[in-house]
């Protein structure tokens, strides 16, 4: 096809357009558009303490702030090392429990990160983010 | 053959006519050959990353929002976008289909990709590229560094190439 640089640019970026779209709809479910974090994946710091004793925390955050301080009863798995961690937290997670997943922040990644990992390597359902991380969490219990 | 060698199909021999007989002229087969494989290794790696980014957009969205240089709803349409096009310009080398639009896509991806990464270094995120999926996520900063330059550089030296040659039969 004999056309300018720019125009086969334009071409190719157009049609790329077309299964972008196609995918866009097929996920329309998995993602949400407007935050990182589907709605239906996070959790508040009172909806968790509903779970009571349903649930089990998952800290993502650095071993460093884990040693630190952790939510009473919460297990580390961080992406670190994960490959570590997991076989502790499958340890103690049965069939109907809920994860609870929290990072640092509002701001940090790391929650939302292994809460999708769990739910796609560990095959788990269940699997929440907590909203504000361990700042809501302290802000909350003491 | 390719849009630019369908345009004027006999550069090469031309120019091996002044050659010593054989010797020029396999030497410029091999040549053009390497030069094919070149694209076909290129296309291959696009291929894989846009694949492996196509079938997980979530965490492709993921990953580049963790570069915090986007907002949300962007970093998912370019999930959704970036791997087809990725392989649509892969594509384009592989058949030599917008030959050089292809190439100058992936060239500026890649150093957008490349300084997003530096900037993300600069500013102390540790995060993944995300160029590679999960695959590329125990890679270290230099080694990811290297590898996008090592591309950068293969596709460079094609597009300096196509648009040599394109520049060549235009004028005759």
């Amino acid at each position: 096809m004999k056309s300018s640089l720019v125009g086969q640019a334009v071409i190719l970026a157009a049609l790329a357009l077309l299964p972008a779209a196609g995918e866009a709809i097929y996920f329309r479910d998995k993602i949400s558009w407007r935050s990182a974090i589907a709605p239906s994946e996070m959790v508040t710091v009172e909806q968790a303490r509903e779970l009571g004793g349903t649930a089990i925390w998952i800290d993502a955050r650095p071993d460093d702030d884990f040693a630190n301080d952790h939510v009473p009863g919460a297990i580390s798995l961080n992406e670190d090392r994960w490959n570590e961690l997991l076989p502790q937290f499958l340890a103690v997670w049965a069939p109907g429990k809920k994860i609870v997943v929290y990072c640092s922040s509002l701001s940090c990644n790391s929650s939302r990160e292994v809460a999708h990992r769990l739910r796609k390597e560990a095959q788990l359902s269940d699997v929440f983010v907590l909203e504000g991380g361990w700042e809501a969490w302290v802000k909350k219990n003491r | 053959m390719g849009e630019e060698e369908q345009m004027n199909p006999t550069p090469n021999a031309e120019r091996s006519q002044h050659l010593p007989l054989g010797v020029g002229r396999s030497a410029l087969d091999v040549g053009r050959f390497l030069w094919r494989i070149l694209d076909f290794v290129l296309a291959g790696i696009f291929i894989y990353a846009g694949a492996l980014k196509a079938i997980d957009p979530v965490q492709f969205a993921n990953d580049i929002d963790n570069y915090k240089l986007l907002p949300w709803p962007v970093s998912v349409a370019l999930a959704f976008y970036l791997p087809w096009l990725e392989i649509f310009c892969a594509l384009g080398l592989v058949f030599r289909f917008l030959y050089r639009g292809a190439l100058s896509i992936l060239s500026a991806s890649i150093v957008v990709f490349t300084l997003a990464t530096i900037a993300a270094k600069v500013r102390g995120l540790d995060i993944t590229c995300g160029c590679f999926g999960h695959a590329s996520q125990n890679w270290s900063f230099p080694s990811h560094l290297a590898t996008n330059l090592a591309i950068l550089a293969a596709l460079l030296a094609l597009l300096f190439k196509a648009t040599s040659r394109n520049r060549l039969q235009n004028a005759v």
